[in-house]
């Protein structure tokens, strides 16, 4: 190190001081029976039990929801995305795109949708879509899914989705939790959330 | 940072040197079986030996002994009976261009690359690559230089997080190259080296050494279409580009080109019994290199397939590539490649599935129906059928 | 979908280890479910799987270099640690049988599942400044409610006992250069951490896979290449273990 660069380095070291004071990183609290808007959406539920809603966002259209954490149990709902968005935040549009949501992409197409995004933004090689099956979302005609892969801590998570295609948006929840235990311990209250869901 | 252009400039000469060395070789003597030295070998072979157990209970391994026995064969045929005895073969399901060789004779095989090969002797190239790998126990020498590599980024990440402006993160973004930069043309020499032992056991095989130049030059071909499909520009092969692992692909075909037995080009290089032998696992390999979302890679590999005949799965990839990019022309073209599936097999239910759901979303609602009515005949349990049920209209509606 | 790929940059800070300085003697490390309690020779059968115990070093750049005779002697130091203190476990230990095949691979997704739990309790139960809000009223009403699930009654060994100890350790010491680093941060307010010291042992109940009792810290003591140090962190991780005197015996 020269005598310049080491002067450079305790101003750098200066400026740091004041700029990385403590990220706020607060979840916040969604209490049982009170309605709420997510994902920046007109889109509100009605939690049939209290749960958080973490800080951080994947996307744009994104939120996340979860009771123990986003590796045992994680609700994201996806609030409205128009056509040519991809599902979440793409990483570099030019050299990593995602696949897009477009304006001709058809309801029994969305699990595709699903299975291409988290191949490609988890990095993932195999993902195998269970079932597809219609079911109505947000008082209209919907599609409900599931899923399974093995992410890379090593444990295989399984997956259940709605989904629907209102005014040309792609409106959608999806729940993702280990198989082992917190699937099956969570999937009813990730439901009662689905069933609580509308469009005002 | 002088340090690292000084390696640079080295790499650079050490890579004019042996083009211009480059003849024809053989393979050196076969040493015997290795076991590990000192600290750093010990711990290094202990973590490999616990990743193979791992490796070996793992769902991603593609358990068909058929194939594994196809490919230790191939290996064997080409690196010679007495060396091909330390290499335990793992088939990994992962869409990436990959193979690699532990010190501890753990050969993974990415179902990537499987899916690029053209014939025998392509696999042969490259499993004697990977041998030669094992043969100069390099993973050790590039765990080391790994290390460095690392200690130089986490000074430039402190630096860089005490004053996070635009500036600072952009240089510390150029370092990050050069560091990569610096630790893969470490590893390129030694990609240099294991190239030489590969294209060795090659020209002592049945199998014609130009198969390795041949390889190379298609994979940058395959670069050449996935820049042009997103619109980038077209890359320089003959540049060493710091974010490859991997000498330069252009400089790499041509070393190989020249290492290679002139007189051995005219012998057999298997690519029916290459065909043959990846058949049943085809369906599954195109469908998971479509889902990887690489529009202009996809499509080149599909026709580079197809060279020889196009058959069923190579229409289906086709159409349901371009069903997944789902602008209206592709749509229009994906109907047309369905349509060519069930023309060369008229039995495979998921073309007619997707060849309805490409004519209905370009406004052939009618003969879409039609389609997935037979979608559904031949496939009665399919894991979408209610959904595509809902999607036809009713009898008698006319609509 | 999990926010573990956020963004490049806290992708990158948190890999490297660098985190805004955070009292460390706020979090807490260890906690019972409530209403368990497990007395002294209540003839309890404990079964007690191999310990997960990796050993290396931590260059600068925070990447993990493992040393087979660090983690060869950590294992033996710590199994013997183990087997001196399990005897005060004031319970009946049983050691769990050698798994192979789907049986082994079974386990492993139930040990990466209680590695999985631990962390989520540090992050989002222990850790202060980061807690779930329904995680904090837990807290305050002393609720610890954590499980595996019932499938740990099939894991091998489970037949024959009433709760499971499961161990897991993984240590990478500070290089020079780490350690200079950190000096040159620490300045700046920017935590580097110099080695990693992961820790979590937790009991879990084998008939519901109910955690029982955990106790977790990415920050645990003791120097496990070295005898003494490998008999500290063991007495660390069951200190207070429900039932034992081991937290007063290690004070000592």
């Amino acid at each position: 190190m020269t005598a310049k660069t080491r002067i450079m380095a305790v101003a750098m070291i200066a400026t740091g001081l004041l700029s990385l004071a403590s990220p706020s990183l607060a979840h916040k609290l969604h209490e049982k029976g009170a309605a709420v808007a997510v994902a920046n959406a007109p889109l509100w539920v009605t939690p049939s039990r209290d749960w958080n809603q973490l800080s951080g966002r994947i996307g744009k259209y994104a939120e996340t929801w979860t009771l123990d954490g986003g590796q045992l149990n994680d609700v994201t709902f996806y609030g409205g995305i128009p056509a040519g968005e991809s599902l979440v935040r793409e990483r570099s549009k030019k050299h990593d795109p995602l696949p897009k949501f477009t304006a001709e992409t058809l309801l029994i197409e969305v699990p595709e949708l699903v299975e291409r995004t988290y191949r490609a933004f988890k990095g993932i090689g195999t993902f195998s879509l269970i079932s597809t099956d219609p079911a109505p979302f947000l008082g209209k005609d919907g599609v409900r899914f599931t899923y399974e892969y093995t992410d890379d801590d090593e444990l295989t998570r399984k997956g259940e989705a709605r989904a629907a295609i209102i005014g040309g948006k792609l409106y959608m929840m999806t729940f993702d939790a280990p198989r082992l235990n917190y699937f099956g311990k969570t999937i009813a209250d990730y439901r009662a959330l689905a069933d609580s869901a509308t469009l005002r | 940072m002088r340090r690292i252009v000084a390696r640079v400039a080295a790499g650079l000469a050490c890579l004019l040197a042996q083009a211009a060395a480059a003849a024809p070789a053989l393979p050196p003597p076969y040493a015997g079986a290795y076991q590990p030295q000192g600290v750093d070998e010990i711990g290094l072979w202990r973590e490999m030996d616990e990743d193979e157990q791992r490796l070996a209970s793992s769902s991603l391994v593609i358990r068909d002994e058929k194939l594994t026995r196809y490919l230790t064969k191939i290996l064997c045929d080409t690196v010679g009976a007495d060396r091909c005895n330390s290499a335990r073969i793992y088939v990994v399901r992962e869409p990436t261009v990959n193979a690699s060789m532990a010190p501890n004779g753990t050969m993974r095989i990415f179902s990537g690359i499987l899916l690029r090969f053209q014939n025998e002797a392509q696999l042969g190239a490259v499993l004697g690559h990977e041998f030669g790998h094992f043969e100069g126990r390099h993973s050790l020498v590039h765990f080391k230089s790994r290390r460095q590599g690392t200690d130089l980024l986490a000074w430039a990440a402190v630096l860089a997080s005490l004053a996070p402006s635009y500036d600072v993160r952009r240089s510390y973004q150029d370092l990050k190259l050069s560091v990569y930069g610096n630790l893969y043309r470490f590893g390129r020499d030694q990609e240099r080296e294991a190239d030489a032992l590969g294209i060795s056991y090659l020209n002592r095989s049945q199998f014609p050494p130009q198969a390795g130049s041949q390889f190379w030059q298609n994979i940058m071909a395959e670069f050449e279409a996935s820049a042009r499909a997103r619109g980038l520009k077209k890359p320089n092969f003959e540049r060493i580009a710091f974010t490859a692992s991997h000498p330069p692909h252009g400089e790499r075909a041509a070393t190989l080109a020249k290492l290679a037995l002139p007189d051995a080009a005219a012998r057999d290089a298997g690519a029916d019994r290459y065909r043959a032998a990846l058949a049943p696992w085809l369906p599954l390999f195109l469908e998971d290199q479509i889902k990887l979302n690489d529009f202009g890679a996809s499509d080149y590999l599909i026709q580079s397939l197809a060279q020889s005949d196009w058959t069923a799965p190579l229409w289906f990839a086709r159409g349901e590539l371009y069903r997944s990019r789902g602008a209206q022309r592709d749509l229009v073209n994906a109907a047309e490649f369905y349509a060519q599936a069930i023309a060369a097999d008229g039995s495979m239910a998921d073309a007619y599935r997707g060849l309805g759901l490409s004519l209905v979303k370009t406004g052939r609602r009618s003969e879409g129906a039609q389609a997935l009515r037979t979608y559904l005949e031949k496939k009665p349990g399919a894991s979408d059928a209610s959904m595509i049920l809902m999607m036809l209209p009713k009898e008698g509606t006319g609509n | 979908m999990s926010l573990k790929r956020c963004s490049f940059w806290l992708g990158l800070v948190l890999s490297m280890g660098i985190f805004a300085i955070a009292p460390a003697d706020a979090q807490e490390r260890s906690a019972v479910r409530q209403g368990f309690q497990l007395a002294t020779n209540s003839n309890k059968r404990i079964l007690v799987f191999p310990p997960s115990v990796r050993v290396g070093a931590q260059s600068t750049g925070g990447m993990f270099e493992p040393n087979a005779e660090w983690t060869e002697r950590a294992k033996m130091n710590i199994q013997g640690a183990l087997k001196i203190l399990q005897a005060k476990l004031g319970n009946q230990v049983i050691v769990a049988p050698d798994a192979d095949g789907d049986q082994a691979r079974n386990l492993h997704e139930h040990m990466s599942l209680f590695a999985a739990i631990s962390q989520a309790v540090i992050e989002y139960q222990f850790f202060v400044g980061n807690r779930l809000p329904t995680k904090k009223r837990d807290n305050k009403a002393e609720i610890f409610d954590w499980s595996m699930g019932q499938s740990v009654a099939n894991l091998p060994g489970a037949d024959s006992a009433d709760y499971a100890l499961f161990i897991y350790n993984k240590d990478a010491y500070g290089s020079t250069g780490r350690k200079m680093l950190q000096m040159v941060a620490m300045l700046g307010g920017v935590g580097v951490t110099s080695g990693e010291h992961v820790g979590y042992a937790g009991l879990i109940d084998l008939k519901t896979g109910d955690l029982l009792w955990l106790n977790a810290d990415g920050a645990m003591g003791g120097d496990v290449r070295e005898v003494d140090g490998a008999d500290k962190r063991v007495a660390q991780l069951l200190e207070d273990f429900p039932g034992s005197q081991i937290g007063k015996a290690a004070q000592q």
